[in-house]
C-alpha cells in the first residue's frame, strides 16, 4: 500500500507523462503527414512545416517540464536521441546513395536537423546553464570520476 | 486507404488502452476508478472540456450545416463563448459547493440543496439521455464515417461494435481518470486535424478563393448574410423560411444548447473532480473561447465550403455527405484522407467515451450506491461501475446499430433539456431565493416546451391525436430557448411567492459559507456593473439582434454611399471582431474578477442532508423488502 505522499508523487509523474504524450500525439501525426507529402512533391515548405511541428512538440515537452518542475526523464532522453540519430543517419545514407528527392530537399532537411539540435542545446543552456549543460554530456569526465570512486585507496 | 485508416485508428485506440493501463497501475485505491481521486490536473480539464464542448456541439453536423447555410450558420460558433461565460459563472461555485458538502455529483448536490427526490430523478433521466441516445447518435455517425472512408469495405455496424469494444476497454481498465487523460490528448489532436484539413483544402483545392467569391450554399440560402432578426415561420417541417433559418434569433437561441453541454451531469462531474487552481480559467479563456472558437470561426467555414464544392448536385438537393470530400482528399494523398476521417472519428468518439463513462460511474454513485445497495465497499462499487459500463456500451452500440433514428430523435433534444436545469444550478450557485417548488414547476414547463418543439413531441402527438399548427423550432427559435423562457418565467414567478418557504434555511447555510469564506468581492460594485453591462451590449451585437448589422457593416459602411470590395465577406469580419471581444470579456470574468480561479483549499464541513452521508442508507422501504425477498431465496 502506498503512502499518501508516494501516491501523490506517482500520480504527478503519470500526469506529466500523459501531458507529454498529449503534445506529441497530434504533432507527431502532423509532422509525419507533412514530411511524407513534402517528400513526395519535393515541396520545401511542407518539409519545413514538418520540422516546425516537431519543434512545437519539443516546446510542448518543455512546457510540461516547466509545469511539473521536472527535466526530461532518462527514457525520454534515450528515445529522443535514438530517434534523432536514426533520422539523421537515414538522411545521410539517402544522400550517399544518391536519392534525388533528398538531394533536392537537402537544404531544408539539413536546416531542420540543425534547428532541432539548436533548440535542444538552447533549452539545456537556459535550464541548466552553460557549464552544467556541458557536464551533462561530458561522458569522459563522468567516466573518470566514477573510476576514481571505484578504485580502492592506495 | 482502408488498411492505412485501420492502422491509424488502431494506433490511437492502442494509445488509449496504454494510457488506461498506466492509470490503472498507478491507482491509489478502488475509488479512483469512479472519480479519478477528485484531483484531475488543471490542464486535463482545460483540454478535455474544450474537446467535449466542440464535439458535443456536433462537429460532424457543423461542417454539413455550414455547407448548406454558409456563414449564417458559422455565426452559431460564437455561441460557444456564451457557454464559456456560463462556465465562468457556475463552475467554480459548483466545485466549491461539492467540496464544502462532500458531495460529488450534480444530482447529489441539487437533490440535497433543494431537498428534492424529484430533482434527483429528473437529473438521472437527463443522465440516461446523455449516456444512451446522445452517445449512440455519435457512435452511429462514427460508423457512417468509417464506412464512407473505407468505401464500404468496413460496414457501419461493424465499425460501431469494434469502436464500442475498444472504447469500453479503455474505460473499464483505467476508469474516469484515464478517459479524461485520453480525451485531453484527443482534443489537441482534433484541433490539429482541423487545421491540417483546412490547410490541405485551402492549398490544393482552392477553398480560400470561394470566400471572396461565391460561397456555396443550398439553393435560396443567403450564404454570406444572416436572413433577418426573426422569421414568422411555423417551424421546420411546416413552413419554409426565406434565405435560410439562421436568423439572429435562431443564432442566439441555438447558443443555449451549448450551455446545456456545460450543465450536463457528466461535464459538471468533470469540473468537480478537477483539482483546484487555474484550470477552469485557462479552459474558458484560452482553450474554449480562444482556440476552440477560433478554429470553428476561421477554419470550419472553409471545410463547409469544400464539402459544398465537392458535390454541387447533392448540395442543390440538400443531401450532402462527407463521401465526395473524402474521395477528393484521397486523390491528393491517402494520409490526408485518413487525417480527415480521423478528425471526424475523434470528434464523434469523444462524446461516446465521456458520456458512457460518466453515465456508468454516476449511476453507481447516485443510484446503485445510494438506493439499491448502499452498503457496498469501494472495491464492490468499482466492480459495479465496470459491469454498468459494459451494459451501457452494449446498449449504446445496439441503439447506434439497430435504432439510429430513435437515437437521433432523443439525442436531438438532450442538450435542450439539459439547459433547463440552469435555474436550479443558478439557485445553488448564486440566487438563494430560488425555491424547490419554483425550480420543479419551471422544469416541468421547460421540458414540455422542449419536447413539443422537437421531433419527439411532434411525432408522438401528431401520430396519436391531431396535427399541430407548429413544427420544429417555430419562429426560428430553438427548442432550448422556448423551454428556458417559460421555465425562467415560471421559476421566478413562483420564487416570489415562496420567499419564506420552510426549506430556505437549509439553502441559506450553503450561501452563508459562500458569503463568509468565498466572497467574490475583488472588484468594486461600479466595475462589476460596468462589466456586466458591457457583456450584455457585446452579446446583443455578437449573436443578438444587433448581429444583423454584420451583413453589410464592413462592405457598405454607414454614413457613406460607397461599397467596398473586401477580400472576405463583411459578416465573417464581424464574427472575428466579436470573437476577439468575447475572449476579452471571458478573460475579464475568469481571471480579473476571479470567478474561475480557486486559490484556497476547501474542507468538507457542511452536511446538507443531516444524518445522511453520500452513501447512507436511503433505500426506499418497498425496494428494501423486494431486495430482501430476492436475496433470501
Amino acid at each position: 500500500m502506498q503512502s499518501k505522499d508516494e501516491g501523490e508523487a506517482v500520480i504527478g509523474r503519470l500526469d506529466r507523462h500523459v501531458l507529454v504524450l498529449s503534445f506529441w500525439l497530434p504533432l507527431g501525426f502532423l509532422a509525419l503527414a507533412l514530411f511524407t507529402r513534402g517528400l513526395d512533391l519535393g515541396n520545401h515548405w511542407l518539409v519545413a512545416g514538418a520540422f516546425v511541428a516537431v519543434l512545437v512538440g519539443f516546446l510542448g515537452h518543455v512546457i510540461a517540464n516547466a509545469v511539473y518542475r521536472t527535466f526530461f526523464t532518462s527514457r525520454e532522453l534515450a528515445l529522443g536521441l535514438v530517434v534523432y540519430l536514426l533520422a539523421l543517419l537515414s538522411f545521410l545514407l539517402a544522400l550517399l546513395l544518391g536519392s534525388e528527392r533528398i538531394e533536392a530537399l537537402f537544404a531544408v532537411i539539413g536546416l531542420g536537423f540543425l534547428a532541432l539540435a539548436l533548440g535542444v542545446i538552447a533549452y539545456l543552456v537556459i535550464h541548466l546553464g552553460v557549464r552544467r549543460a556541458f557536464e551533462a554530456f561530458d561522458v569522459i569526465s563522468d567516466f573518470r570520476t566514477r573510476r576514481k570512486l571505484e578504485e580502492p585507496d592506495s | 486507404m482502408t488498411a492505412l485508416l485501420i492502422a491509424v485508428l488502431g494506433f490511437f485506440l492502442a494509445y488509449a488502452i496504454y494510457v488506461a493501463t498506466l492509470t490503472a497501475r498507478q491507482s491509489r485505491g478502488p475509488e479512483d476508478y469512479l472519480d479519478g481521486g477528485g484531483d484531475l490536473p488543471g490542464w486535463c480539464f482545460a483540454f478535455a472540456a474544450t474537446g467535449i464542448l466542440l464535439s458535443a456541439l456536433g462537429l460532424y453536423d457543423h461542417h454539413l450545416l455550414q455547407a448548406l447555410f454558409g456563414l449564417q450558420y458559422n455565426h452559431v460558433a460564437l455561441g460557444i463563448i456564451l457557454a464559456a461565460l456560463a462556465g465562468a459563472v457556475v463552475q467554480k461555485r459548483l466545485w466549491l459547493a461539492a467540496r464544502i458538502t462532500g458531495l460529488r455529483t450534480l444530482g447529489d448536490l441539487i437533490g440535497a440543496y433543494y431537498g428534492s427526490t424529484a430533482l434527483r430523478i429528473l437529473l438521472l433521466i437527463l443522465l440516461l439521455l446523455f449516456t444512451l441516445p446522445f452517445a449512440a447518435q455519435s457512435l452511429g455517425r462514427l460508423g457512417l464515417v468509417v464506412e464512407a472512408a473505407s468505401q464500404g469495405q468496413v460496414p457501419r455496424t461493424g465499425a460501431v461494435w469494434v469502436m464500442a469494444v475498444f472504447l469500453f476497454l479503455g474505460g473499464v481498465i483505467g476508469g474516469w481518470r484515464a478517459v479524461i487523460y485520453v480525451i485531453a490528448g484527443q482534443t489537441l489532436l482534433l484541433l490539429t486535424l482541423i487545421a491540417l484539413t483546412t490547410g490541405v483544402g485551402a492549398l490544393t483545392l482552392d477553398w480560400i478563393a470561394v470566400l471572396g467569391g461565391d460561397l456555396p450554399a443550398a439553393p435560396g440560402v443567403l450564404a454570406k448574410q444572416i436572413p433577418g432578426v426573426i422569421q414568422y415561420s411555423s417551424g421546420l417541417g411546416k413552413e419554409a423560411t426565406s434565405g435560410g433559418i439562421w436568423t439572429t434569433t435562431a443564432i442566439l437561441s441555438a447558443a443555449l444548447p451549448l450551455v446545456g453541454i456545460l450543465l450536463s451531469p457528466a461535464f459538471v462531474f468533470l469540473a468537480i473532480t478537477t483539482a483546484r487552481g487555474k484550470g477552469f480559467a485557462f479552459n474558458q479563456v484560452w482553450m474554449t473561447s480562444g482556440l476552440g472558437v477560433g478554429a470553428m470561426l476561421l477554419l470550419t467555414p472553409l471545410i463547409g465550403a469544400g464539402i459544398g464544392l465537392a458535390q454541387p448536385d447533392a448540395l442543390a438537393e440538400g443531401t450532402i455527405s462527407y463521401a465526395s470530400l473524402l474521395l477528393q482528399f484521397l486523390a491528393i494523398d491517402q494520409l490526408y484522407a485518413v487525417g480527415l476521417a480521423l478528425m471526424l472519428v475523434t470528434a464523434l468518439q469523444i462524446p461516446v467515451a465521456v458520456f458512457a463513462q460518466a453515465g456508468a460511474n454516476l449511476f453507481v454513485i447516485e443510484l446503485f450506491g445510494r438506493y439499491v445497495m448502499p452498503g457496498l465497499s469501494a472495491r464492490d462499487r468499482r466492480l459495479a461501475a465496470r459491469v454498468t459500463l459494459a451494459v451501457v456500451f452494449v446498449l449504446i452500440a445496439a441503439l447506434a446499430s439497430f435504432a439510429p433514428l430513435w437515437a437521433e430523435i432523443f439525442g436531438a433534444m438532450t442538450l435542450s433539456l439539459s439547459v433547463q436545469f440552469f435555474p436550479a444550478i443558478l439557485g445553488l450557485c448564486w440566487v438563494r431565493w430560488i425555491s424547490r417548488g419554483a425550480v420543479i414547476t419551471g422544469l416541468i414547463f421547460g421540458i414540455l416546451l422542449v419536447v413539443f418543439t422537437e421531433p419527439l413531441g411532434l411525432i408522438l402527438f401528431e401520430g396519436l391525436f391531431v396535427e399541430l399548427p407548429w413544427g420544429r423550432w417555430p419562429l426560428t427559435i430553438h427548442s432550448a430557448a422556448w423551454g428556458l423562457a417559460f421555465n425562467l418565467a415560471a421559476c421566478l414567478l413562483i420564487s416570489i411567492f415562496t420567499l419564506s418557504a420552510p426549506d430556505r434555511s437549509n439553502r441559506e447555510r450553503l450561501h452563508a459559507i459562500f458569503a463568509r469564506d468565498h466572497k467574490q468581492g475583488a472588484s468594486s460594485p461600479a466595475l462589476r456593473t460596468a462589466l456586466w453591462s458591457l457583456i450584455l451590449i457585446w452579446a446583443f451585437f455578437a449573436f443578438g439582434p444587433g448581429a444583423i448589422l454584420g451583413n453589410w457593416f464592413f462592405s457598405e459602411p454607414i454614413f457613406s454611399d460607397t461599397a467596398l470590395t473586401l477580400a472576405m465577406p463583411s459578416l465573417w469580419i464581424w464574427q472575428i471582431v466579436f470573437w476577439f471581444l468575447g475572449v476579452f470579456f471571458v478573460w475579464w470574468l475568469a481571471y480579473q474578477a476571479r470567478l474561475s480561479i480557486i486559490e484556497m483549499p476547501v474542507k468538507t464541513h457542511l452536511s446538507l442532508e443531516e444524518g445522511r452521508s453520500s452513501f447512507g442508507q436511503l433505500t426506499p422501504g418497498f425496494f428494501a423488502r423486494i431486495l430482501e425477498r430476492v436475496a433470501k431465496r
